[in-house]
């Protein structure tokens, strides 16, 4: 792996008066409304980055009470129905002993979602406040925030799975809660959210802080 | 102005994550270039990347084919019994009211992967013969607008948590569309690797 060199001091597209398209990356002139090469919409940074991200993380978060309040799944038993929510679910697979899965679900489940909320609050606070800091490590949170979104779904595909699966009338039936599509929204919003987040704006803070 | 920045940077690429900018037009082969500012990746290269991509592309293709028409496991207790499909998963969401959840499983393990990667190959077959057509770069733009919506892997995943989950409570049978989704999950994830962002559009523009 070898580092690639910048071409004499580094520059930023910016500086140039280039805008990057975020679909095949061509450097066009700014002026330019559309990419040169594949005609995709160019922006120089995101438009509204953070006030979108924000108002999507705020929707998520708002998803997020239901879906962690309602039952993600009911299961009918010998004509007896009971209900589990997200962490109920967790708890069962914890008294069943299989903790690595209980693991496995809580952290995609719980910590993933919660995490990714956080983290992108942080940074768009980090960012509109102008707060100094480690931007390398601002930039790698970003990447693992837009990398991890869609593993929060093995709950719901577990339930589209079990639904599926054990349908066995009379005796034992599993049937999808609202949960599983208010989570599925948290997961889809919170994906959103972090596309629409423009990580060069990390770098145009700390050039900003530098210049004063 | 602006013919002078073309010219200057026809190879050069500003980092996704930081806008620091780059001449990547003498990249060997079988390397990565990495951002120095924040560590972006920001192109790998790869010998007979194209002729890769087909192969992958296909293998999976095919593995997706089989994955959808025969059994994927069987559940029995008690006597009864009760088989299920790949499309089952979906179908039966919808039977029990919710539509939009059916909808949204659809397209994020059948039905986005498997356009994807049929225009992957198609893309990567037009890539390996050099053959100059504008509907190169209208594929690439649906690919990278599609890309980040497929979920095989994390579906497999979840698969392996749902047989945890049950075998406990009755006995279950791998069919052999279990064993084609799993080949399926991991050629997908070796496809989606094999695809270059800036070696891709380098390629395209040089076709069309
Ligand atoms: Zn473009
Ligand atoms: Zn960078």
């Amino acid at each position: 792996m070898n580092h690639a060199e910048s071409t004499e001091k580094p520059r930023t597209a910016r500086e140039l008066g280039l805008a990057s398209c975020h679909l095949c990356l061509k450097l066009s002139a700014d002026e330019h409304h559309y990419c040169d090469r594949c005609g995709t919409a160019l922006h120089q940074r995101r438009p509204d980055s953070i006030q979108r991200t924000l108002a999507l993380l705020i929707t998520a978060s708002i998803l997020y009470i239901p879906a962690n309040v309602l039952p993600i799944m009911y299961t009918d038993y010998l004509g007896r129905t009971t209900e589990s929510t997200i962490i109920g679910g967790v708890i069962t697979l914890i008294e069943m002993g299989s903790i690595p899965i209980a693991a496995v679900i809580f952290i995609a489940s719980v910590m993933v979602p919660l995490g990714k909320l956080l983290t992108l609050f942080y940074l768009c606070w980090s960012v509109g406040y102008r707060k100094p800091g480690n931007e390398r490590q601002r930039t790698v949170l970003y990447r693992i925030t837009e990398f991890i979104g869609k593993w929060s779904m093995i709950d719901v595909f577990v339930v589209a799975v079990l639904v599926a699966l054990v349908h066995l009338t009379g005796l034992l039936v599993f049937r999808p809660g609202p949960a599983a599509l208010t989570f599925a929204g948290v997961v889809v919003v919170t994906m959103i959210a972090a596309e629409s987040f423009d990580p060069r704006v990390i770098w145009d803070n700390k050039e900003a802080l530098d210049e004063r | 102005m602006e013919t002078e920045i073309s010219n200057d940077h026809k190879y050069s690429i500003a980092c996704p994550s930081c806008d620091l900018i780059y001449d990547l037009s003498e990249v060997p082969v079988n390397s990565s270039a990495t951002c120095s500012r924040c560590g972006h990746l920001l192109t790998q290269t790869r010998e007979n990347e194209f002729l890769r991509g087909v192969c992958l592309s296909f293998s999976a293709l095919v593995m997706m084919l089989i994955a959808s028409s025969y059994p994927f496991m069987q559940f029995s207790s008690a006597g009864l019994e009760n088989m299920m499909t790949l499309p089952r998963t979906v179908v039966e969401l919808w039977i029990n009211g919710m539509p939009w959840l059916a909808v949204i499983v659809a397209a994020f393990i059948l039905v986005i992967p498997s356009i994807v990667l049929t225009m992957i190959l198609v893309m990567q077959l037009i890539m390996l013969y050099d053959v100059k057509t504008p509907l190169v770069a209208i594929l690439g733009k649906a690919i990278f607008h599609l890309n980040s919506w497929s979920m095989v892997e994390v579906f497999f995943v979840g698969v392996l948590v749902s047989l945890v989950k049950i075998t406990k409570m009755a006995s279950v049978v791998l069919g052999v569309s279990f064993w084609a989704y799993s080949l399926f999950a991991l050629f997908f994830v070796f496809t989606m690797m094999s695809l270059d962002r800036f070696q891709c559009w380098k390629k395209i523009e040089a076709l069309s």
